[in-house]
This record gives C-alpha cells, structure tokens and sequence, in this order.
C-alpha cells in the first residue's frame, strides 16, 4: 500500500521565477505540489493549513528593489501574517531557495526567529554583481535540519544570485555563528568561498530544523540531463534534498499509523 | 490625487557594510578618465509624497534592512571623513524609475498609499576638481539624457535643507488646447520635406506626396466628410501613416524595386529581396525537402517550427541599436524585453524559454591614448556601452527567469558610431491549448475587444520606430529612449500565460514599435477593422494629446483580441493578479481603423491605404567586386599592424585578443539555468571554464520528449563584407550550424534567422555611397539564399535594420561618419538530442585530434591579420553540398559516441581552437608541424576533433569521404607543442583568460 503523497504549496507571482522548476521536484520525488498565486492564497490564507509543506522558490520577488526579498516579506508579513506564522508553528516544513531565502531571512524566521532585531542578512555578493556557477556543497556536521538530514556526501549544485553573502550584526559574528554552529543550524557551507558569505554559509535553518533557507538551486539539479557537462549518473544531486523531505513527512505518517494501531 | 494636504519626505539609506562597488568605480575614474578618486559612496535616495506619511518605524521597516543599512531621514553628518563634492542623480520626470514603483508597493503592503521618487546621493573623495566632478557624474554616474545631476560643493550641499524642501519630478504637458491639428500638404516640394522632418516623421518626399495625393481624392474628400472628419490629415492619421510606413515597421528597402548591376556588369530587376531571396529560400528548401516542420513562417511575431510531438518552438531575433547608443542600459534592458513580447505575441502566446544575445561594439580600448578626439559626439564611450548594454541584458535576461544560453561578442571600430545589440528569444507553446485551439494560429471577429494591458501610457518613446530609421545625430530626441520594467513585464507575462490557457482571448499581438498605431492597425487586418477611443487608455500623466498616445512606445504593453463574452472574466483575472488591463475599443469590419478621443473622431484611414497603397521604393544597387577596407576615418585604413611575430608570440596575443578572450567574467553574470532546463551550458570542462559553441535547454522540462533538446547558435562574419558580401552571408550562416552542430544539433532539423544591420543603403547627397551599399545588401542576399539551399535550412523569421550609422561632429569638432561594417548575424536552431554533445573540452590524454574541413585557409579578414603583416589573400569560397556532407556524417559520430570532444574553427584559426580545447580539459596537445597559414589563417567549414584511440578507425570510417585528417594527439603534458613550439598551458590559460 503506497503512502499518501505529501503536499506542498509553491508560491509564485510578483516577479518569482523558479516554481515551475520547483513544483516539479516535489513530484518527481514522489510528492504533490500545488503553484499557487501569493495573491490567492492572500485571499484566502486559510487555504494554507490545508498543505504538508511550503517553498518560496527562487527569483526576482519584485525585481529585488530595496533588497533581494523584502518587499515580498513585507506582503507575507503584512497580508499573510498569522496563517504563516501557525504553519511555522506547527513545524510544517519550509523552504526558502534563493529568492526565497532571502525573504524568509528578511521576515526574521530565519536564522533566529526569537530576537527581537534581525541579526543576519543576505548582503550583495564581495565582487558586487550577479554569478551563476556551480558549486560544492560540504554538509555540516551536527545540522538539525529535517531537509538534509543523512547528507554525508558534498552536492554539486548551481548558485545564481547578486545577494547571497552571510553576515551578521556589526560586532556580533563570532558569537552568533558559534549559537548556530551549536544549535545546528548550518546544513551546508560552499567549498570554496564563491560570495564572500561568512564562514562560507550556504544555508541555514531554524531552530527546529524545518525552516531551510539555502542560496543554491537543488530544484535545478534533479536530472543529469542538467549537469554541467551533461554526462553524470541519474539522478542530480537536488533529488536527494526534495527525498529526503517526502521521506521525512511520510515516516511521521508511518508513526503516526504504528501509534494508532 | 486627493484633495488634501500632500506632505512630503526624504530618506536616505547608506550601507554599513562596503560592496565592491565603490573601489570599482574609484578603478574606472582612473582607466577612463584618468581622474583619481580616493573614495565614493553612494546613498540612495527615495523621496515620498503621501497625504499622510508613513511613520519612523513603518520607513525603517520598508526601506532599510537594519543589518546592511542605515537610514537617515533627518540631516546628521553622514561621512565620517568630508568629501569634496556631493553629487544627486535623479530621474527627469516622465523617465520610468522602477525603484520608486516598488517602493510605492512596498508602502501599499504596510497600508500608505504614496508617491514615491528615486534618485542616488554620491559623495566624491579626493582631490579633484569641479570640472573632474561634472565629467564623472555626466559620463560615469548618470546618463543626462534620462537623469538629471546635481553637483555641488560638500559645504554647499550641507547648507541646504535637503530634508525640508523635497521636490519630486512631475510631468508637467500644458493639455492641448484642440484634440488634434490638421494639416496642409498642398505644399511644395521642399516644405514637405521640412515637414517631415520638423516632425520627425521620417517620410520621404514620395511618400508625403503619396498621402497628398490621397487625400486630394474626391472618394477620400466625401469619405471624410461623411465621417465628419476635416478634409485635410489630422495630425493623429500622420502619425499613424509615419509609424506604419517607417522602415522600422515597413521594411521598404527589403522590398524596394531595386536595378542591380553586378560584378559582370549586368544590369537586372531584382522586384523586393524579401521576396526573392528571404522568403524564396524558405518555400524551395520547404519543397526541395518535403519539410512538414514549418508551423508558421514570417507571418507572425515568430517564426513557429516544430520539433516535437507535443510542443512548438518559436524564436525572434531583434536588433535595438540606436536606444543603445544613447542610453545602452536603458536601450539593451527595452531590446530584451521586446523581443520577448514578440514570443508573448506569437500564436496565442509562447513562453519565453532561452535569450540569446549578441553584441558588434567598438573594442573595450577604445579610443587610445592621444585619440580622444577622434571619437563621436553623442554615442556613450565604448566602455560605456559595452557595460550599459551588458547590464540591461542580465537585468532583463535574469529578473525575468529566462536563462540567457547564448551569445557572442564582436569588436570592431567600425562600431564606434553605433553599437549592434542583438537579443533574441525562444519560447515554447503547446500544439494545442486545453480548449483544443491551435496554439499557433490567432483568428478576430468583429465585435471582439480590444483590450490594451500592461504598463499605461506616457511620452516615453514617442517616435522610436521613426527614430530607429533615421542616422544618429546630436539632436536624437530623449523620448525615444526608454528604460524597461521587467518586473510590470514578468507579472503581466504569467498573467497572459495564465489567460491563453483559460481561453480569455483569441488573439494577441505585442505593443512594440509605432505604439497601439501598429499593433492595433496590425490585428485590425484579421477582422477588416477597428475602432478605440484613446480616451480609456490608461496614462502615465495627464496632457498627452491624441497623436501622442496613438504612437507612443511605453514599454510592457500587450494587445489582445476579447470575444465579449470573455472580457469580465479577463478583466477580473487581470486584477487579481495585479495587472493593468482596459478595454479601448473592438474589432469590426469597416475597413477602416478609426480613432476616437471621448468619442470625437480624430483619424479615419482605410487599411487598405495604410497597409497596401505605397509604391515600393526604387533604388539602385552596384556591386563592382572587393573594396580595400576603409576606416571610418576616410580614406585607407593606415597600415600600423606589426611585422610577423613568431608563432607562439602569435598565439597568445590572439588568445587575448578582445574577439578570442574569455568572456566568462561578463556571462556568469547572466543566468543561464534558470527554468532548471539547460542542457548544454556556456562553459564546459574540468574546471567549468572552457567556452561551448552553442546553447542547448532540454524540451523535457517544458513538456517535450525526454531526449529532444533546443540547441541555438550564432555567426557572423562581418570583416569579410568589404570583400565580398555573398561569402560574408554563407560564413556567417556556416558558422551558425557548425556551432549547434556541436552542441548536438540535428542538421536536418535545423532552422535559421538573419539580422541584418546594415549603413544606410540608399543614395542620397548625404550618402553618395549609398548604392554601393546596397549592391553589398543584394550579394549577401544571394548568398544567403544560396547557402539556405546547399545546406536545406529554411529561413524562419529575421530583421532588418538600415541606418546604422553616425553621421555628426568627432570630439574635435570635425565632421564624421561612421558607418557600421554591413553585418549579417545569422541564429541557428535545431533539435538536439541529450547525452551526444561532448563539449569543446579535450578529455584524456592519448586521444587523436582530427581537423575536420578542409586545410586551405587564407588570412583575408582573419583575426590574425587584423594585428599582423600578412599576405593579401582572397577569401575562399564555400562548398554548400560537400559541406553537408561532412556535417550529417558528423552527426552520426556524435549519435554514436564517437567523439570526446568537437570545438569549431572560428576566429584566430586552428592553432586558437586546439589551445580552446586544451582550456577546457586542462590538457595539453602535439600537434603536427605547421606554418603561420596553417595555423592562424582561416576558412569555413571546419572543426577540431578529439577521438579515443579505441574508436578512432570507426570515427574515421564514418567521415569517409570527408577532408577528416588526424593532426595530433592530446597529452598530459601540459603545453601545446608544435614545430618548434613549446608553450605551457598556463601560459595559454593566461592569455586567454585575461579578459576586458
């Protein structure tokens, strides 16, 4: 008997570009998603308690004035505010890629959603525009995060984007990024410094590990055929990510199913 | 606007954090305008009109992230260290500022409405003058046709209260005091000219008198009457006649009579080119070959090609040449955006999929020290335009989610007076849409709507197609430049896509060149008519008269057809989704495309007289063989090209040569992945840092088989025309399909556009040349037919651009022109397969290289002559049918992976490509003894190819027949050896990577 495919919400709209892309890695790893317009679910945002999972694909959310994401965060918090705030409390999986890390980071869920100021942000990259390149991701030792849990081995993955350096509070780095080496809340770092991002950041998660925010694309990687010299073993290395998650959701099912009888 | 008090505020955001930014531009004052700068910060600035403002905190939260920045909205003593000079960059009004919108949404989403202006606050270190301050702030910071600047000393600019008196630009047009003027052609000869020209009509003499005649007819004189409309033209049925007539919409030189005299001294009639070699070379390949992949054909915005049971692939190359001259983001930004609204506008509408982008500047160096004053007045520095244009196609390319998978840089100085920006658009559709109507095809009843969406209206880009077909001069009109809004244009796109497939209209067109003038008169064809009131057109302010808002280009606008039935339901989605939408009129079948303001008529015109009366024009055309080239200087280029180096001296000045170089520095700054879909990606090899030859986005993604692939390619040839243009078209054609081929390419599935930019082709005192040029127009034709033919790829959709040329003072004050090289850009697109593509890159060490065409090359219009002393050769003609030969037998190897690696011989010959292909796999070559000729001279037709020694007898049993020689091995040692050359591979890496 096949378990029920978890659901996923993917927003899109207002210049969001990737939820296509990130629709499809849902199902292709075994899951459902629905693409829904933010101004739908804004008018009806009980509509969100109805979905297993939500991701904030990537783009150019309002073509990245005044700061990749925060016009958008400003729409989420403003019109969205308490629906999404009981999704995030009841530990429903989030994914922020890219754009969408930026927006969750520019809401304050992520990295700390308990200090009363943010702390971190998403700063242009150290060379000053845009990069689309591959790169490598080392996962980090000791990560809560429920996306990447099990990741031993280092993903190849594109990164594309003008805003994707990690920095803290003036005066406050060290410490805040030993809290979130502590709590586990740094799944994956580049290899090799590719944004100037501090400590070499990549991703981030909550406290409760089911907020993922990550500036790489693994909805860009399911497929060999989108390899950068398009010759490697199906399937890419974001698969493993979208698996991981579906697994995840399916095995509290499965506990919950033990539990019962 | 609201009756009440309207209060206003300034902020200003400083960074906590230094980007690379400011030590980049302080570099650029320096190697530019040998100013030294110590330091420059940039404060952004947004000023705010609101009936109530938003309170300190609601700002802070909207406009500051308070990790990265700063906000000050009350003066304090900002710089910790005094600038000399302070210097703020705002918008003129009217100019789109697409920060500011965002921000008035921002405000809408915390509950303010407001209205909110841009500009950017820049602090200069250092000690330099005020002059040093104006130059940079006039050519490094802003663009004085769209900005406006304010310089001023440190101490002054602190004395003002900048917090206190806030101006915001408005748009202030006095309303006209009639709807429309009319006007008197019964006029001489001259005063009609004057006439065209005073009103930037861009009419010729025959045709101001075309419409004289017309409307001196007593059928037009009763016509008119009846319809109560004076007898003589309205201002607004000129303008119509002007936009629909300019050559950027009319194309009259491809369909001009022309008497063409040839290199035999013949003189024959050649009745359009269009017809007799564009479209012609499309129905005989069609014919020749039984094509059934042709959906739809020069009829639409795009070409429509099938290459899938499922999906319909359109592509569209435009040209955007003149806008970038004057502003290049601005005008690069509006290009892309363009032609992705003809994808959006063919059929029922594509998506767009992949941009590819080509580029013919002047070299980034240019001018040298000491020629300053050689170059144009008017046109930006080649440096600014090459950054200008780049960064208007990544900010339209990524902020609109097309990945950009192909492209290509030129430098010559012949592009000194006007920059060629080409960027075209591939786009996908279904065969059939959910309600089972053909994608491809748009029917108009009459009774539909028509419905305008989009952006509103404004005086931006009135007259750009009649601009576009005039020479660049000093007094080009800041209207016509533009800056696009990706944003207006990616929410309206998803809007559209989303409408198609809820079967919301029946046909749709984009708002391009000539305004609702074209777009409306265009789609008023498929019904026999239209009626709009330009009253119900949304605006962007108030005063624009009638004519104004009939051809203005305001930029993100659409045109859809709307049964009636189906308006509500559209118009609702419209808002639900943010979008602009306002029925304007509806479709009949008068004949007439009539145009009212609050119900007042203001233009009458048949069709019939707008779209089928005029003559073609006459011209003339000689073609007498090769010209020396010529430098835009006049006269003889002076020959200052150095002796003969020795060969690895040769090779590695190519290699950085700004035509070989590396572009990676600027490519990985636009995205190519987006969509999750691209299969063969610009850089290839070990270290991702090889060039490819051609793009590929796999059609699985957007709906196709697994294993079909889109790959799209280029080429050109320009520095041959002064040749011979019949070799410069088959060149520029050969090389495009010699790069898809390398990606993957099918060549029989393969289908191909022209571009062609061309000097100005008709004689006239100005341009006593003129029929020289065209005689060049008429041979590249030829042997573009002639080659579509020989290799059995059809013509599916191209572009004509005809004045490309500077015509005013140098920076000395001397009279120039400048024309640009007549240029064909060909765009190859053919159906790929996944998996066969290897990549340009050497893999193992012990493989054979083969050059794959034939060794005779010559080292006219070479890379390699353009630096160095070489022996005037001639160009080597082209065999279509042994080519194509080679081509399908090289597919076959592929498709049986055969091949490790195949990189095309182009710029800077054999020697360039093996030490590409070293590049890319970090490994080195032995490549059998050879001379300069061999090695550096060029010639069509011909690849580098690298083969396991395991298959290279089944590699070279399947090009039997072909000139395939085995040239080398590649080795692990890394250098490149050959005769008495020994050159490492990091000094080839070097070189090649140094960039501009």
């Amino acid at each position: 008997m096949g378990l029920r495919k978890p659901l996923f919400l993917v927003l899109c709209g207002d210049g969001i570009n990737c939820e296509r892309e990130t629709a499809s890695a849902f199902v292709h790893a075994g899951g459902d998603a629905h693409i829904m317009h933010i101004n739908d679910i804004l008018a009806a945002p009980e509509k969100l308690a109805a979905y297993d999972g939500l991701a904030v694909p990537g783009g150019f959310s309002f073509g990245d004035e005044l700061g990749s994401g925060q016009i958008m965060a400003l729409k989420i918090r403003h019109k969205l505010g308490e629906a999404f705030s009981r999704f995030v409390e009841k530990q429903k999986p989030v994914i922020g890629i890219c754009n969408g890390f930026q927006v969750l980071v520019k809401l304050g869920l992520l990295p700390f959603p308990d200090a009363r100021e943010r702390l971190c942000a998403l700063a242009p990259n150290a060379h000053g525009g845009f990069i689309d390149r591959w790169v490598t991701l080392a996962p980090q030792a000791g990560s809560r995060c429920i996306w990447t849990a099990g990741i031993e081995n280092a993903l190849r993955l594109p990164a594309r984007h003008g805003e994707g350096r990690i920095v803290f509070a003036d005066g406050q780095a060290d410490a805040l990024h030993k809290k979130l080496q502590d709590s586990g809340q740094i799944p994956f770092c580049y290899e090799t410094d590719i944004n100037g991002s501090y400590a070499r950041i990549a991703a981030l998660c909550d406290p409760t590990g089911h907020v993922l925010g990550l500036m790489p694309h693994p909805e860009a990687f399911m497929h060999a055929e989108c390899a950068p010299n398009a010759r490697e073993e199906q399937p890419g290395d974001g698969f493993i990510i979208f698996d991981n998650i579906i697994r995840h959701l399916q095995g509290q099912e499965k506990s919950l199913e033990k539990r019962i009888a | 606007m609201g009756t009440g008090m309207t209060k206003t505020q300034r902020i200003e955001i400083s960074e906590r954090i230094t980007g690379a930014t400011p030590a980049a531009r302080c570099r650029q004052a320096q190697e530019f305008f040998g100013i030294r700068l110590s330091g420059i910060d940039e404060i952004k600035v947004y000023k705010i009109a609101a009936e109530t403002l938003p309170p300190a905190p609601v700002l802070h939260e909207v406009f500051a992230d308070p990790v990265l920045q700063k906000l000050h909205i009350a003066a304090t003593a900002m710089p910790a260290k005094t600038p000399a000079y302070a210097i703020e960059i705002s918008f003129r009004p009217g100019v789109t500022d697409n920060a500011a919108r965002a921000a008035e949404m921002a405000l809408k989403q915390t509950g303010y409405d407001a209205r909110v202006a841009s500009s950017s606050l820049y602090f200069l270190y250092g000690d330099i003058s005020a002059a040093d301050a104006e130059k940079l702030s006039a050519e490094m910071l802003a663009n004085p046709l769209i900005q406006k600047i304010d310089v001023m000393p440190y101490d002054d600019f602190m004395r003002q209260n900048r917090f206190d008196s806030v101006q915001l630009p408005t748009v202030q047009l006095a309303p006209a005091e009639k709807l429309f003027e009319t006007i008197n052609l019964a006029i001489g000869d001259a005063a009609l000219e004057t006439l065209s020209t005073a009103r930037c009509l861009a009419l010729s003499l025959a045709e101001m008198k075309h419409i004289r005649d017309f409307y001196a007819q007593n059928d037009t004189a009763t016509a008119r009457a009846a319809a109560g409309l004076p007898a003589l033209p309205t201002d607004v049925e000129l303008e119509i006649l002007a936009q629909s007539w300019s050559e950027h919409c009319k194309h009259k030189i491809f369909a001009a009579d022309i008497d063409y005299t040839g290199p035999d001294g013949q003189t024959r009639n050649i009745s359009s080119l269009y017809k007799t070699f564009i479209k012609r070379a499309t129905q005989d390949v069609r014919h020749a070959r039984g094509i059934d992949w042709l959906v739809s054909v020069f009829s639409d915005n795009a070409g429509i090609v099938r290459f899938d049971d499922n999906i319909d692939l359109c592509i569209k190359v435009e040209t955007h040449n003149s806008p970038s001259a004057l502003d290049p983001y601005g005008g690069a930004l509006t290009g892309i955006l363009g032609v992705n609204r003809d994808i959006l506008g063919a059929g029922m509408g594509a998506k767009p999929i992949a941009n590819t982008d080509v580029f013919c500047f002047a070299p980034p160096h240019m001018p040298k020290k000491g020629r300053e004053n050689e170059m144009p007045q008017g046109p930006k520095s080649p440096r600014q335009i090459l950054e200008g244009v780049h960064k208007g196609v990544e900010d339209g390319g990524n902020k609109s989610g097309i990945p950009t998978i192909n492209g290509a840089f030129f430098f010559d100085e012949d592009y000194a007076g006007k920059p060629l920006v080409f960027v075209g658009t591939v786009g996908v559709m279904p065969h059939k849409l959910p309600d089972g109507r053909s994608a491809a095809e748009k029917h108009i009843h009459s009774g539909d709507v028509i419905v305008m969406t989009g952006g509103a209206i404004g005086a931006d880009g009135i007259h750009g197609a009649t601009f576009s077909s005039l020479a660049l001069d000093e007094n080009a009109p800041a209207t016509a430049v533009q800056i696009g809004d990706p944003l207006t244009q990616k929410i309206m796109t998803d809007f559209l896509l989303e409408a198609r497939d809820s079967g919301l209209y029946r046909a749709i067109t984009d708002n391009g060149a000539g305004g609702l003038s074209s777009s409306v008169g265009e789609m008023a064809q498929m019904s026999g008519g239209a009626t709009l009131d330009l009253a119900r057109c949304p605006v962007k302010y108030p005063g624009l008269a009638p004519w104004e808002l009939m051809v203005s280009e305001s930029q993100e606008r659409m045109t859809l057809a709307v049964p009636p039935e189906s308006l509500d339901a559209l118009l609702a989605l419209a808002a639900r989704r943010g979008v602009l939408a306002t029925a304007i009129g509806h479709f009949t079948d008068s004949g007439d495309l009539h145009v009212t303001y609050d119900g007042k008529t203001v233009a009458c015109l048949p069709l019939a007289f707008i779209h089928d009366s005029l003559p073609p024009l006459r011209l003339d055309a000689v073609w007498e063989g090769a010209r020396p080239r010529s430098a835009w200087r006049g006269g003889a280029r002076a020959d200052n090209r150095s002796a003969a180096p020795d060969m690895a001296t040769a090779l590695l000045h190519l290699l950085q040569s700004p035509n070989i170089t590396s572009k990676e520095k600027w490519v990985r700054d636009y995205d190519h992945e987006v969509q999750a879909a691209t299969h063969i990606k610009p850089f290839a090899g070990t270290q991702e840092d090889g060039a490819n030859d051609a793009g590929a986005i796999w059609l699985y993604p957007h709906g196709g088989a697994r294993e079909h692939t889109a790959v799209v390619g280029c080429g050109m040839a320009p520095r041959l025309s002064p040749y011979d243009p019949y070799l410069m078209a088959q060149y520029a054609v050969d090389e495009a399909v010699r790069n898809v081929l390398c990606a993957g390419g099918d060549p029989d599935m393969l289908c191909l556009l022209d571009n062609f930019c061309w000097p100005d082709p008709v004689k006239s005192a100005k341009n006593p040349d003129g029929n020289y040029k065209m005689g060049q127009l008429v041979r590249s034709c030829e042997g573009l037919y002639d080659i579509c033919l020989a290799y059995g790829a059809p013509l599916v959709s191209g572009k004509d651009s005809m004045k490309n040329d500077f015509r005013g003072l140098d920076k000395s004050g001397q009279n120039i022109t400048i024309s640009v090289l007549p240029t064909l850009m060909v765009t190859a697109m053919a159906r790929g397969r996944t998996g066969i593509a290897r990549g340009a890159d050497f893999k193992s060490a012990g493989d054979a290289i083969y050059l794959l065409g034939s060794p005779d090359v010559s080292f006219c219009a070479s890379e390699y002559a353009h630096y160095f002393k070489a022996p005037d050769d001639a160009p080597l003609p082209l065999d279509g049918s042994k080519n194509m030969d080679m081509y399908h037998r090289l597919h076959g190897a592929l498709k049986s992976g055969l091949l490790q690696s195949l990189h095309d011989v182009s710029d800077g010959g054999l020697l360039c490509a093996v030490a590409e292909s070293m590049i890319g796999g970090r490994l080195g070559a032995h490549i059998d003894a050879m001379d300069a000729r061999a090695g550096f001279g060029e010639a069509p037709a011909r690849f580098i190819a690298s083969v396991a020694q395991k298959d290279a007898p089944a590699f070279e049993a399947a090009m039997t027949g072909t000139d395939c020689r085995r040239i080398g091995q590649v080795s692990e040692t890394p250098a490149l050896v050959c005769s008495d050359m020994n050159i490492p591979l990091g000094d080839i890496i070097a070189a090649w990577k140094k960039g501009f």
